[in-house]
């Protein structure tokens, strides 16, 4: 069982780390062969070469900026839970809040990263402000869906056999939305370290985004792509993190779509 | 049905049931005036044409709905609108993906604060008569559809409350699974003898399982005809071959179709 789990993710990743393998070939074989200026494109050796020797600010500045996503991100994504299982049982409120909650999303929050910079100087609360914004929505937007599309016949079975509110929340509907909460913390994970990211841009001593700017105005275009490769991986790692999370705590076969391929095997 | 059972004291009464759906503008009158009886106990099936308000007649005993007017009475009280007073087992089988089977047969006892060892305990007995032995932590997705249909009936079967609601448990089933099932009910039913309240398309069945059928008109409906099913228990598979069952089923057989000419307002099948 495991063993064959184990062929399988070896067989569905073995193609696309191919491809990786071939693009990264050409991009360093074109760079020698048209002699292009490291300042515009620097081929991935010298990328990987200054990553290397620059490894312990490089760490010191993923750390900080790790930091901020987690915090940013727990509690986006606790507000967002909580604000969607009270929408969801007490209708008054839904009705009153949910069709401002969907108009709201339209305002692009990372927009409001200065307007908080202004009204809470540059320390950390404006930029964990920004990601809680950036998190807050798809979860409770995905979590209220999930509660929405609850199943029928299931509510009926549970309602004709005398279950009350707190039971058919509790026992129905939380679980049902869990796959689609699951979804929402996944768009929330790769948002949050892009919000991140902006808000040091924005203003911040140390951080990513804040190494990115430093760079660019000394035109370390190698140092860039360092920066850019580790906030694709910090993505990555988060979003595999729900993942994994979701696989621990939705039962049954429901998961989401990505691991639905390797079921039916 | 023998004379000890007729005095049997009524479980479920129904008495001038109707049912509109739609606005006051144009209401669609589901049930017309439905009455009918289950002893405790007893053995009911309920056969109507598809869209006669079967399942909406469910829908009222368990308090989902509330009829326009007339009465249910459970052990002789009005329960009109309220729930939580029969166990049921709806069309499609529902059982919930994210929990294992035996924690999906004790959900009706868990939602009405039974103790859980007892209940687990009760599950694993029924769940073996069930054949669903070494499925206890299995869940519902890699059960066939047989088994999932045995589940939701055990879970129905495990609820505290003595009337039993069963809507159309084996009709998404094969012939084959559908006549193994049956049978496995029957045996199932004649030793806890709860009181059932069955509906079914299905002639066949019903005066296999019944003690008394009840046949339902097309839309809006009416309890039109009571039927007493006069095979003795225990019974077999047998019986379905000798003449009067033969004959019961003729009759009914006759009576389904002239009512499905009727509800779907075509003067006879050849004219079509
Ligand atoms: N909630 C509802 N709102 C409006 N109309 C409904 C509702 N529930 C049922 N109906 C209508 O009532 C009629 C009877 O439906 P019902 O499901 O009770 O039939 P049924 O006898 O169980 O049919 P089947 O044998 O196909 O299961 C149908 O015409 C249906 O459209
Ligand atoms: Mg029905």
């Amino acid at each position: 069982m495991t063993r064959s789990t184990l062929n399988q993710w070896f067989r569905s990743a073995w193609p696309p780390f191919v491809a990786v393998l071939l693009f990264l070939t050409a991009w360093e074989a074109a760079v020698r062969f048209f002699g292009i200026e490291a300042w515009i494109l620097p081929s991935p050796s010298v990328i990987a070469q200054e990553a290397s020797s620059s490894a312990s600010s490089l760490w010191m500045h993923t750390l900080s900026t790790l930091q901020l996503t987690l915090i940013g991100f727990a509690i986006g994504s606790t507000f967002g839970l909580l604000v969607a299982c009270a929408l969801h049982l007490v209708p008054l409120l839904k009705s009153a809040l949910y069709p401002l909650l969907i108009l709201s999303q339209n305002v692009p929050t990372i927009a409001l990263a200065p307007l908080l910079m202004i009204w809470f100087g540059f320390g950390l609360l404006p930029k964990i402000i920004v990601i809680t914004l950036v998190c807050f929505f798809p979860v409770a937007v995905s979590t209220m869906d999930g509660f929405a599309q609850t199943d029928r016949t299931m509510l009926n079975y549970m309602r004709m056999i005398g279950a009350k509110r707190t039971q058919i929340f509790r026992k129905l509907e939380f679980p049902h939305a869990l796959p689609s909460m699951f979804s929402g913390l996944r768009i929330a994970a790769t948002y949050s370290v892009m919000g991140a990211v902006i808000a040091e841009w924005i203003g911040a001593q140390k951080g990513i985004g804040y190494y990115m700017i430093l760079q660019k105005s000394a035109f370390r275009t190698d140092r860039i792509f360092a920066a850019i490769i580790i906030i694709v991986v910090l993505s990555l790692l988060l979003f595999l993190l729900v993942t994994l999370i979701e696989r621990l705590v939705v039962r049954g076969g429901r998961r989401g779509a990505s691991s639905e391929g390797g079921e039916s095997r | 049905m023998n004379d000890r059972e007729k005095e049997a004291p009524v479980k479920l009464e129904l008495s001038g049931l109707r049912k509109s759906f739609g606005g006051k503008r144009k209401p669609l009158p589901v049930i017309g005036g439905v009455s009918l009886q289950v002893r405790k106990g007893e053995f009911v099936s309920l056969i109507g044409p598809s869209g006669s308000g079967k399942s909406t007649l469910f829908h009222l005993i368990g308090g989902l709905l509330k009829p326009d007017s007339g009465e249910i009475r459970l052990d002789g009280r009005v329960i009109n609108g309220e729930r939580g007073h029969i166990g049921y087992m709806p069309q499609q089988p529902a059982l919930f993906p994210w929990r294992t089977i035996e924690d999906n047969v004790v959900l009706d006892r868990e939602v009405n604060g039974a103790p859980r060892r007892e209940s687990l305990e009760e599950a694993r007995r029924w769940m073996e008569r069930a054949g669903l032995a070494g499925f206890e932590k299995a869940y519902p997705h890699t059960l066939s559809g047989g088994m999932q249909q045995r589940a939701a009936f055990v879970r129905s079967l495990l609820s505290p409350h003595e009337l039993m609601c069963l809507d159309e448990p084996f009709s998404a089933l094969d012939a084959f699974t559908r006549s193994e099932m049956q049978a496995w009910l029957l045996d199932i039913w004649e030793e806890t003898r709860r009181s059932v309240l069955f509906v079914t398309h299905h002639i066949e069945e019903a005066l296999l399982l019944s003690d008394t059928i009840y046949v339902l008109s097309g839309r809006p409906s009416e309890a039109m005809r009571r039927i007493e099913v006069p095979f003795p228990r225990p019974r077999r598979e047998e019986i379905t071959e000798t003449p009067e069952f033969l004959s019961l089923r003729r009759e009914l057989t006759n009576l389904m179709k002239e009512e499905q000419r009727k509800s779907t307002g075509m003067p006879s099948a050849r004219q079509n």
